[in-house]
């Protein structure tokens, strides 16, 4: 579904991704995990055709980067927990607008559909502006899912949410990727949350992939019980000299 | 290309001005502003000479024709900046809609607003100075044509310079509509420059547009060698402004530019 071979990204003197390959399968869910700084987002941009790599080759759904961004974003729907929506707009009126874009004919009954799915139905004539952070995080959930996409691409995407809206969200993400068979690569700081979501994750520190298995396998090879203690080892060992 | 993508961009930005009250100064407000500003100049001029009474036709019809440039531009440049302005532009960015789509939908409903202010224009022109546009004729048609491309070129030049600098770059999408209007001759000849300013307004593809619009208020038929050269350099400003955005677009994602807006 993904595949992504030798990414490199610099910024001026800072290397933000040193050597990255990530690949992810047909109904697969991965989490893509690293201390603040370690590349996730830089890497997550470019897998997404916002920036461009300096080296390096993307795939999605058979339809190489940059050349073929357009098909390629036709088959993946992206969320992100710091991304507000068109304030101007109602949620309907949003969501039918993504819709559009996406190519979905009949906008009005995927809107219906998506809302139904997360149980927001409610928000639909809600202002974009008038949301809280956790119902604007919904929508962009939401937002990504109009078109069935057959990979969701989500950054932090239950950070600002209650917990019980929170394991809603992750309800619903699998039951969505079940159902769909939707392949899944999200970032997260919610280790509890990546081990209910993902099948396999990838650690990343100072933009280079250390660790690449089930979260229990990762676990375990780092000699601890779950993925928290991992990602606090990773932070003190990769991330210290970076934030 | 996709045309349902394109008419989905056309949809969102007619929810917006739907939404936003102050977009209507752009296509109501500003337009009654304007005739009334160069409308009672005209008929101040007429009444201090008998000579000058072809000063309110001048103005009136260099004003209303202004607004063509002048809105095809800022349609196109704050169609864009819309999205800046909401922090949507990563969402955009990760949809399939193309640079080239949704540049269109912004040109095709900056159309639509073009319509809308001349109809403001046209109805309080003739509703406090009597003056008709409509009486110049099929004219009209090739001027507006040239100043609704250069207004085209000149928005989707905009857009690169923001993506290229940054959000506080946008003062150029008001400020390149007083430059023009400046350079362009919109109610004087080039003759009227300063002579070390003349070269730079001849060169401008609307000076053109302008100043078949005086011949042909003035009585004259269209002059086909002003709107020759009108036409060819709007194309090029629409040519050169697309080539302009494309590079710093290209800029934008190679520097990772994004996240300034997100």
């Amino acid at each position: 579904m993904l595949e992504a071979r030798s990414l490199r990204k610099r910024f001026k003197d800072v290397e933000a991704v040193r050597d990255i390959d990530i690949t992810v399968a047909p109904g697969e869910r991965v989490g893509l995990l690293g201390p603040n700084g370690a590349g996730k987002t830089t890497t997550l941009l470019m897998l997404l055709g916002a920036i461009t790599p300096d080296h390096g080759e993307i795939t999605i759904g058979g339809h190489a980067l940059p050349r073929h961004r357009s098909r390629a974003m036709e088959v993946v729907g992206f969320a992100a927990g710091y991304l507000p929506l068109p304030d101007r707009l109602k949620v309907s009126e949003a969501l039918g607008v993504f819709a559009g874009w996406y190519g979905v004919r009949d906008h009005r009954s995927a809107v219906r559909q998506a809302l139904e799915r997360f149980e927001i139905t409610h928000l639909a004539d809600r202002l974009c502006s008038e949301l809280s952070s956790g119902q604007r995080t919904l929508v962009g959930i939401v937002k990504a899912t109009l078109h069935d996409p057959a990979l969701l691409v989500l950054d932090e995407p239950t950070a600002s949410l209650d917990p019980d809206v929170a394991l809603r969200v992750r309800s619903g993400l699998l039951t969505f990727c079940a159902t769909s068979g939707a392949a899944l690569l999200v970032t997260s700081h919610d280790m509890r949350e990546v081990e209910m979501l993902t099948e396999r994750v990838i650690f990343v520190a100072r933009g280079e992939v250390v660790a690449n298995d089930t979260p229990a396998a990762v676990a375990a090879l780092y000699g601890h019980v779950d993925l928290e203690q991992v990602f606090l080892s990773l932070a003190a060992e990769h991330g210290r000299d970076e934030r | 290309m996709s045309w349902h993508r394109i008419r989905t961009v056309i949809r969102r930005h007619a929810y917006v001005l739907w939404r936003a009250p102050h977009r209507w100064f752009d296509i109501a407000f500003w337009p009654l502003m304007d005739v009334i500003l160069f409308g009672s100049l005209g008929t101040f001029i007429a009444q201090q000479s008998n000579e000058s009474e072809t000063a309110v036709p001048y103005l009136l019809a260099g004003i209303m024709l202004f607004h063509v440039l002048f809105q095809s531009q800022i349609a196109v440049a704050t169609g864009f900046m819309e999205e800046t302005w909401s922090r949507n532009l990563l969402n955009v960015l990760t949809t399939p809609v193309t640079e080239v789509e949704y540049v269109a939908g912004t040109a095709i409903f900056g159309l639509a607003k073009v319509l809308l202010a001349l109809t403001t224009l046209s109805l309080t022109a003739f509703g406090f100075f009597r003056f008709d546009l409509g009486a110049v004729g099929w004219s009209l048609i090739p001027i507006a044509l040239i100043l609704t491309i250069v207004g085209w070129g000149v928005g989707i030049a905009n857009i690169g310079i923001v993506l290229r600098f940054g959000q506080g770059a946008e003062i150029l999408i008001w400020g390149s509509n007083f430059i023009l209007m400046a350079f362009s001759g919109v109610f004087n000849p080039v003759e009227a420059l300063p002579g070390v300013l003349q070269p730079i307004a001849r060169v401008l593809p609307s000076t053109h547009a302008f100043s078949a619009l005086r011949d042909v208020l003035a009585g004259q038929p269209l002059d086909g060698g002003s709107i020759a050269a009108g036409l060819a350099g709007a194309l090029v400003f629409l040519v050169g402004g697309t080539a302009f955005s494309v590079a710093m677009l290209r800029t934008f994602r190679h520097r990772g530019y994004v996240t300034r807006f997100s």
